[in-house]
């Protein structure tokens, strides 16, 4: 269970990018976080696993007081979470066994990780993981060789892999086209159902977030302004959400979605 | 500050429209170019008469090396494997030092401000100093011989390919490094696991490419006593004995052709 | 067997690559070490190095400012002068040379011939060029001027032949269609292309050669190297630690403005 109570974060430059946010949000649930850019999306799934500092408040995910981690124990809390990413981040000179493998590095000993020279206990989690995005006959290629919905279902392996409680996905399907998205939002969907992980994912396109979350929040300007089930949101909701920007925000997806088709 | 000195000119097209055409810099450039070479051409006792006088000495001298004297062949070997042995272990050293301070180089993996600029100040330095004065340095401290030369190459190397991988690592893609740092890895693990694979074959491309120079320079570090091979050279063209020379040119030639190849053949490899 | 146990049985095995080019080197390190002799480092090594530490850190800075003709400027300004004027000798030299090593312009045995004439320049150490020039002209900075000029024709003339190569000759085909000359040709349509490119590659050589020019007073070919060298063979540290520290920073100072001036250049 991940619990925001009063969280606020201040960039050092003085911009307020969250202002106290109060959320539950409970394991095995499927959360889609909207809003216009610069909302403070990405902020907001980036203080889940400490990547970015809360200024103020107190963020527990499953009773662990996140701010309070440090060095070792940050990293063993966040071997936990997952994260996928809009670009992917993989390491594209290499194959895509060892960007899935990578997600077993931390426990090894030293030696295995100065030379790279994995079990072959891990290489079968590792293919496994492979398997369940149904990526598993591509295992030995080159990472750039792959189309953006096969290396994003890679970065799904990899977080897999890792066996983790929490995914945070931030714009995972931005970068794709709405065929390859919808089979890369299929993944994520039987993952949450069949493995119990918690799904909690930035989303521009309110339509496949509608379609495939159990719950939306919405954000605008740092502040939490919706916080429910998917079949609650309504037209004035979203206006609310996305400050009056909405028919444009559509007729701009509505756009690109007929120029793909 | 040059278009005030040098106001743009005016020109009026037929139809009455003004353009203004900024004042060409070269005529300038030439003139202080042309200054340069004058100047430098006092200073250094530049004169064509003795150059066209004399030159012939130069080409007797290349003659005399023709043909080179195969006898002396015998003697060549070991100062030449010498030789190839100090550039081969200074460039596996040096490179091998070359890649941590690289890394300490690199802002975008070091958040110590204090060290990166540390770092890059050191191999810039190092790399102002030439190799044959720092091998002369070494003389003094390792005393004659190619551990004298070795150490120049090795610091020659550190400063070369430190500074071309750093700026390298510095243009990596950081994606990879956030997605490890997120998943539990400290930021060197992140590194060796999303940098060093991006980096590693220009790394090892530069580290040949590096040894493939670091030959030749081998070669003249006999003349300050730092071992190899430019000892005999020194010694022949001081004897006049110029077909040994020959000989040593043309052994040193192949060499070098042939470590060339063998580089290249890698390297093209690694792309 | 399931389909992950044939997947990792099917993974591709290039240890046997790896190992071996592995193994080469090693074996070529622990060759090369045999040239080594790590008994020559003396009991007084370390107190030598302490005292080139001390002489480099506090410099003579009266060898260093004054204005006489053994002063570190003067020195200075003359490495300076060979350097640049070295260029512009072998700037001058590598044009023939480049345009006759490339191969769209020349036939193929005279560019094979050239490149090979370009290897033998390349691989001869610039010492020994100096060494031969001063039978020529006799010790001094103009010896050192031919020294770096030759030493600069090899790389100079390879990277020129690149830029030749390189040509985009759709424009002459249009300056033919205009009626354009041979000459025409050649002057509005290949120099514009050709010029910034060998000026940056002249005055990045520019750059090596300071450093060239600073060891050539090895042989006496002018320069700020021999009174370097005499300084160290006399043990005088401090004159040393000057003589340095204003080639450093001579050579820092060139390099800024060479690397500002090229920018400027490849943006036009």
């Amino acid at each position: 269970m991940i619990q925001f109570m009063n969280v606020t974060k201040t960039y050092t430059n003085g911009t307020t990018a969250l202002n106290n946010i109060n959320l539950e949000i409970k394991q095995g649930e499927f959360v889609a976080v909207i809003g216009l850019s610069g909302a403070g999306k990405s902020t907001l799934i980036r203080c889940i696993n400490r990547i970015h500092d809360i200024s103020s408040g107190t963020l527990l995910v499953d009773d662990v007081d996140v701010s309070k981690l440090k060095g070792k124990h940050i990293r063993k809390f966040r071997r936990r979470i997952g994260m996928i990413f809009q670009s992917f981040n993989l390491v594209t000179r290499t194959t895509v066994i060892n960007n899935v493998l990578v997600s077993l590095v931390p426990g090894l000993p030293l030696w295995r990780k100065l030379t790279g020279i994995f079990q072959k206990e891990h290489k079968i989690i590792a293919l496994e993981a492979l398997d369940k995005v149904g990526i598993l006959d591509k295992a030995f290629v080159r990472v750039d060789q792959l189309s953006g919905g096969q290396q994003q279902r890679v970065a799904l392996a990899r977080t897999l892999a890792q066996n983790p409680d929490i995914i945070l996905a931030d714009e995972p399907i931005a970068s794709l086209d709405p065929v390859t998205a919808r089979i890369v939002m299929d993944d994520f969907k039987k993952i949450n159902k069949d493995m119990n992980i918690s799904v909690i994912m930035n989303i521009h396109h309110v339509e496949i977030a509608l379609e495939y979350a159990d719950r939306i929040i919405g954000i605008r300007k740092g502040e939490v302004v919706f916080d429910g089930e998917t079949s609650q949101v309504t037209q004035e909701i979203l206006e609310d959400i996305y400050g009056g920007k909405w028919e444009a925000e559509k007729a701009a997806m509505e756009e690109q979605a007929a120029y793909v088709r | 500050m040059f278009d005030k000195l040098f106001p743009p000119k005016k020109i009026v097209l037929p139809g009455g429209k003004i353009v203004l055409q900024k004042r060409s810099r070269t005529p300038l450039v030439v003139l202080i170019l042309a200054a340069c070479t004058v100047l430098s051409a006092q200073f250094t006792g530049f004169s064509f008469p003795m150059l066209f006088k004399r030159i012939h000495e130069f080409f007797t001298i290349i003659l005399k090396m023709i043909p080179p004297d195969w006898s002396s062949l015998s003697d060549i070997w070991s100062p030449l494997l010498d030789t190839i042995k100090m550039s081969l272990l200074g460039s596996i050293i040096g490179a091998l030092i070359a890649l941590p301070v690289a890394v300490a180089a690199s802002s975008n993996i070091v958040q110590s401000r204090i060290i990166v600029i540390l770092s890059k100040a050191v191999l810039s330095l190092l790399r102002t100093l030439p190799t044959l004065v720092s091998a002369l340095i070494a003389t003094f401290v390792f005393g004659l011989g190619s551990m004298a030369g070795t150490v120049a190459i090795m610091l020659f190397t550190i400063s070369y390919v430190g500074k071309l991988v750093y700026e390298q690592i510095e243009n990596v893609d950081m994606g990879a490094f956030e997605a490890m740092e997120s998943l539990g890895m400290t930021r060197l693990e992140a590194f060796r696991f999303a940098v060093l694979p991006q980096v590693l074959p220009g790394y090892i491309s530069t580290s040949l490419y590096c040894f493939e120079g670091n030959v030749r320079y081998a070669a003249i570090l006999g003349l300050v006593g730092a071992g190899g091979i430019g000892l005999l050279i020194n010694e022949g063209l001081g004897w006049r004995d110029y077909p040994a020379v020959g000989m040593i040119i043309l052994v040193l030639i192949v060499t070098v052709y042939i470590i060339e190849r063998i580089s290249e053949h890698f390297r093209k490899k690694l792309i | 067997m399931n389909s992950i146990e044939q997947q990792l049985a099917a993974a591709p095995r290039n240890k046997l690559y790896l190992g071996t080019i592995a193994a080469i080197v090693a074996a070529l390190f622990v060759w090369s070490m045999t040239a080594v002799n790590f008994n020559q480092i003396e009991q007084n090594s370390l107190k030598i190095a302490k005292n080139i530490v001390y002489g480099l850190t506090h410099p003579d800075t009266q060898l260093l400012f004054n204005v006489s003709k053994q002063s570190v400027l003067y020195l200075l300004l003359e490495t300076v002068a060979i350097a640049f004027l070295g260029t512009i000798v072998g700037a001058v030299l590598a044009v023939p040379l480049a345009f006759l090593a490339a191969s769209n312009i020349v036939p193929k045995p005279v560019s094979w011939l050239t490149r090979l004439l370009l290897i033998i320049i390349r691989t001869v150490p610039s010492l020994v060029y100096g060494l031969m020039l001063i039978r020529v002209t006799g010790p001094g900075a103009f010896a050192g001027v031919l020294t770096v000029g030759i030493t600069s024709i090899g790389m100079l003339a390879k990277l020129y032949v690149d830029a030749i190569e390189e040509l985009d000759t759709r424009v002459l085909e249009s300056m033919t269609s205009v009626g354009c000359t041979t000459f025409e040709k050649i002057r509005f349509g290949i120099i514009p292309q050709l010029l910034s490119i060998f000026l940056s590659v002249m005055i990045y050589r520019f750059d090596m050669n300071m450093r060239e020019a600073s060891v050539l007073g090895l042989v006496s070919a002018g320069g700020i190297g021999a009174p370097l060298i005499f300084a160290m063979r006399s043990y005088k540290w401090d004159q040393v630690g000057s003589i340095l520290i204003g080639l450093v920073v001579l050579i820092l100072i060139i390099e800024f403005f060479s690397n500002k001036v090229r920018a400027k250049l490849v943006r036009g």
